[in-house]
């Protein structure tokens, strides 16, 4: 799943290190969103402004997580 | 009463313990605002032009009315200018010819593809503010909430009736943390009002619908404006802020503020953008085209001739029965991203100066929250990899030369580029078969 985030990610945001720990700080209002809209069409899963912190947008591990975390509440 | 400094001086008297400037890590009363102004003003060389990179910060804004203070002009700049770009201005600022009563030099994007310089004036400021006073009722009990970079008139020109009528801006980096807008707007102990582009709205709506409509009945009023706003997401926010005022405004750094529409009082339609304001005037010529008049407007461009009574801009539009501007669209090549006029000729000249870029064309593609994106469809050179790694190196390579809005988010290789008969890129071609969307 991780190879696959960033795949997707990587494409759409070409000037974002995806390896980088301060992940966050390297977007703007628009890579957020291209983020949120991203993942929640490629999995079907609920993402909102409450999901859109710094915390979970730290790093990829961090976006990971939050997917695996929203595709658990599904089931 | 001849500056805004003086209105901040005079509520300084008046409200000196009420908060007039709050960011991420200060608050600053009007008291401490304007000890603060005066000390760094007297702090500034008396030079004609303060140079500055904008950072969303109560610091940027003693200085920029500390330079004001001293007597310079402020050129604020967009925080992530490349240091070429910013050099290149500062050095024309330098050489530039710059009338006595002119206060800022906002720099846009010119129809060369050059950048151009607004020189507005302490009366503009005041018009300004004045005019949205008027006609969207800032009141001393109210926090406007800034998101949008403080180099652009957008923000400028929220921060000026703020502080004229005593009230208190509070500073965000932006809104890519939604959060903290709805901590700004959950924590204030006073109604809010907000200024977003329509691309953030669609971005809230989508997003932050539940929060907006737990805290809807906090906003005042909610103003757009700098792009077209979709019907659909027009009549959505009716929905959620069903009692706040919600304005539609037509402005640009050049005429100033000039209309605004309540729709959520009046007519809820797309591209009305109301009646001019108190010092403002519009008229509109046989093809169309808006030129605007009043206090408000810039005094001319850096380097150019000083403008007359009025602006012609590139905007068409028309006037209904009821004296209301609808505007109707753009007679030049400009592309709005989430708000900001990009001319693709820059993006196409900063793209041909990388070795893999044979031709290019810059084109917008519909986005379904910024309304438009940048594409850049180019034609790679003799031997050069097309891909995700060669989009990569130019998204780089632009990054070093553009701001951030400017960088395509798509790069599509093609055989070739469309062109006129004359050799001219084909613009309309490309508007007409454009059907690709994010």
């Amino acid at each position: 799943m991780k190879q696959h985030i960033r795949t997707l990610l990587e494409d759409l945001l070409p000037l974002v290190d995806f390896d980088s720990d301060f992940l966050f700080s390297q977007l703007d209002s628009l890579g957020v969103t291209t983020i949120l809209m991203v993942l929640s069409q490629e999995y079907g899963i609920q993402l909102g402004a409450k999901d859109a912190t710094p915390r979970n947008l730290k790093s990829l591990d961090s976006i990971v997580a939050l997917v695996e975390s929203k595709l658990a509440d599904k089931k | 009463m001849a500056r805004l400094e003086d209105y901040i001086e005079l509520n300084a008297k008046r409200f000196p313990t009420t908060l007039a400037l709050v960011d991420a890590t200060e608050s600053v009363t009007y008291g401490e605002l304007w000890a603060r102004i005066t000390l760094r003003a007297r702090e500034l060389k008396a030079e004609k032009a303060l140079v500055i990179r904008a950072s969303q910060s109560v610091e940027f804004l003693i200085d920029y009315f500390a330079a004001h203070l001293s007597g310079s002009v402020i050129v604020p700049l967009e925080h992530d200018i490349p240091d070429k770009a910013f050099d290149d201005i500062a050095l024309r600022v330098a050489h530039a010819d710059i009338p006595a009563e002119v206060a800022d030099v906002l720099f846009t994007t010119g129809t060369t593809g050059e950048r151009k310089g607004s020189m507005i004036s302490h009366r503009a400021i005041l018009a300004n503010a004045e005019n949205l006073i008027d006609a969207q009722g800032f009141s001393h009990g109210l926090r406007f909430i800034v998101c949008g970079p403080l180099n652009h008139i957008g923000s400028l020109s929220k921060i000026w009736p703020t502080l004229m009528v005593g009230a208190t801006v509070q500073i965000l980096d932006g809104l890519k943390d939604m959060g903290a807008f709805f901590r700004a707007v959950e924590q204030s102990p006073i109604p809010v009002a907000t200024f977003m582009v329509p691309a953030s709205i669609a971005m809230m709506l989508r997003f932050g619908r539940e929060e907006l409509e737990r805290l809807a009945s906090r906003f005042d009023f909610l103003e757009t404006g700098a792009a077209p706003m979709p019907q659909a997401d027009m009549e959505e926010l009716c929905k959620v802020l069903s009692h706040s005022r919600l304005y539609n405004t037509y402005a640009s750094t050049e005429t100033g503020i000039i209309s605004t529409h309540d729709f959520n009082h009046g007519p809820c339609v797309a591209g009305c953008l109301g009646r001019p304001m108190k010092h403002a005037w519009l008229s509109i010529d046989d093809d169309g085209i808006i030129t605007c008049g009043g206090e408000q407007r810039m005094t001319g461009y850096l380097d150019g001739p000083l403008i007359g009574d009025s602006v012609t801009t590139s905007d068409r539009g028309c006037i209904d029965q009821e004296g209301r501007l609808h505007l109707a669209g753009r007679k030049d090549d400009f592309i709005n991203v989430g708000g900001f006029k990009v001319n693709p000729v820059e993006v196409e000249d900063a793209a041909r100066s990388h070795p893999s870029i044979a031709d290019c064309i810059c084109v917008g593609v519909p986005h379904p929250v910024l309304g438009t994106s940048l594409r850049l469809l180019y034609v790679p050179t003799e031997g050069s990899v097309t891909g995700p790694a060669l989009h990569r190196d130019l998204s780089r390579h632009l990054s070093l030369r553009l701001e951030r809005h400017k960088i395509p988010i798509l790069f599509s290789a093609v055989p070739s580029i469309a062109r006129t008969y004359n050799g001219k890129l084909n613009r309309r071609h490309y508007q007409q078969n454009n059907s690709d969307k994010i």
